[in-house]
């Protein structure tokens, strides 16, 4: 790309209400700088508290999913031992409402599992997502996550829509997935 | 027993366990790079305290101002040994605080406060 290109690139960024982006190597690190000057703009521009709790929140689980699921990793994490994993993540606005999309490879294997939990969450109101964190947070950990295995439920409580979410193959059994959430 | 006693950090909360006094504080923000490393150890001393502790109340205040759905998880499975220890005829007293204007804060702690079967859960409106 030359010049010209990266500043039709950043307006066009700009034009989609895009706020923050970023696409890359994330590691725990990034999240915690990131998120950082997350919070200080929603601060400086006065955003309703109860929203920049639920922006960030929704950022900070988007954000560990990457650095912990991303199929793309970079061998040995980082000097403190966490992972260091490629993704993307955009925080941004349309029409008045917050958005935060991330992204990261996925071994083709994970796509149909992931689609039919995200289908499943996806389909639920406030009351079932409830129901269903409260369910999934007493069980122990699933096998092969990291976590607490409920960080996407936590991002469809905290949405104010249903989370959209696709995939495109990039062969070699991988895929790319994206998961957006409206605040 | 002995207390353990944390400083918290940006990601981390600071954690005040006073096993022989019974009374344990965790408070901050908490969304630890690991979660399990950062906890783990944490309840594996509560067990270990509520397996051999002699009679005598114990309180646990929790005042967090975020928690990452990593830390959510390790908090149930804290909350889980307190419930099962207030079965076993153990007085345990759970304070859940939050500010005033804080709904996602009060919303969590509604949200865990149905969770407790024997052990006293209080929400605590901080002005």
């Amino acid at each position: 790309m030359s010049p010209q290109d990266f500043i039709s690139f950043h307006n066009a960024s700009r034009q989609s209400g895009v706020i923050m982006s970023f696409s890359g190597d994330v590691s725990e690190k990034v999240l915690f700088s990131l998120g950082e000057v997350l919070r200080f703009r929603m601060t400086q521009g006065a955003t309703d508290a109860s929203i920049a709790k639920r922006v960030f929140s929704v950022f900070v689980e988007q954000a560990q999913n990457i650095i912990r699921y991303s199929a793309d990793r970079v061998a040995g994490g980082s000097p403190d031992g966490s992972g260091v994993s490629a993704g993307m993540i955009v925080v941004g606005m349309e029409e008045g409402r917050f958005f935060v999309a991330c992204g990261n490879e996925v071994p083709q294997a994970q796509v149909e599992p992931l689609r039919a939990r995200l289908s499943r969450i996806a389909g639920m109101n406030q009351d079932e997502l409830k129901a269903y964190y409260r369910e999934k947070i007493r069980q122990p950990a699933e096998e092969g996550s990291l976590g607490g295995s409920i960080g996407l439920i936590e991002i469809a409580r905290r949405a104010s829509a249903p989370v959209e979410f696709d995939f495109r193959d990039l062969g070699a059994h991988r895929s790319f997935f994206c998961l957006k959430a409206y605040i | 027993m002995d207390r353990i006693s944390i400083a918290g950090t940006e990601r981390t909360p600071e954690v005040d366990f006073d096993f022989p006094q019974g009374r344990l504080k965790l408070g901050g923000e908490s969304y630890p790079e690991d979660a399990a490393a950062f906890f783990g150890p944490l309840q594996q001393a509560l067990a270990a305290f509520l397996e051999n502790r002699e009679r005598g109340p114990l309180t646990f205040e929790i005042a967090l101002t975020y928690f990452n759905s990593s830390s959510a998880k390790a908090l149930m499975n804290m909350f889980m040994l307190l419930d099962d220890a207030a079965a076993g005829g153990a007085a345990v007293t759970v304070r859940w605080l939050h500010a005033a204007d804080d709904d996602t804060i009060q919303e969590a702690g509604e949200d865990f406060a149905a969770d407790f079967e024997h052990a006293r859960f209080e929400l605590v409106e901080q002005p």
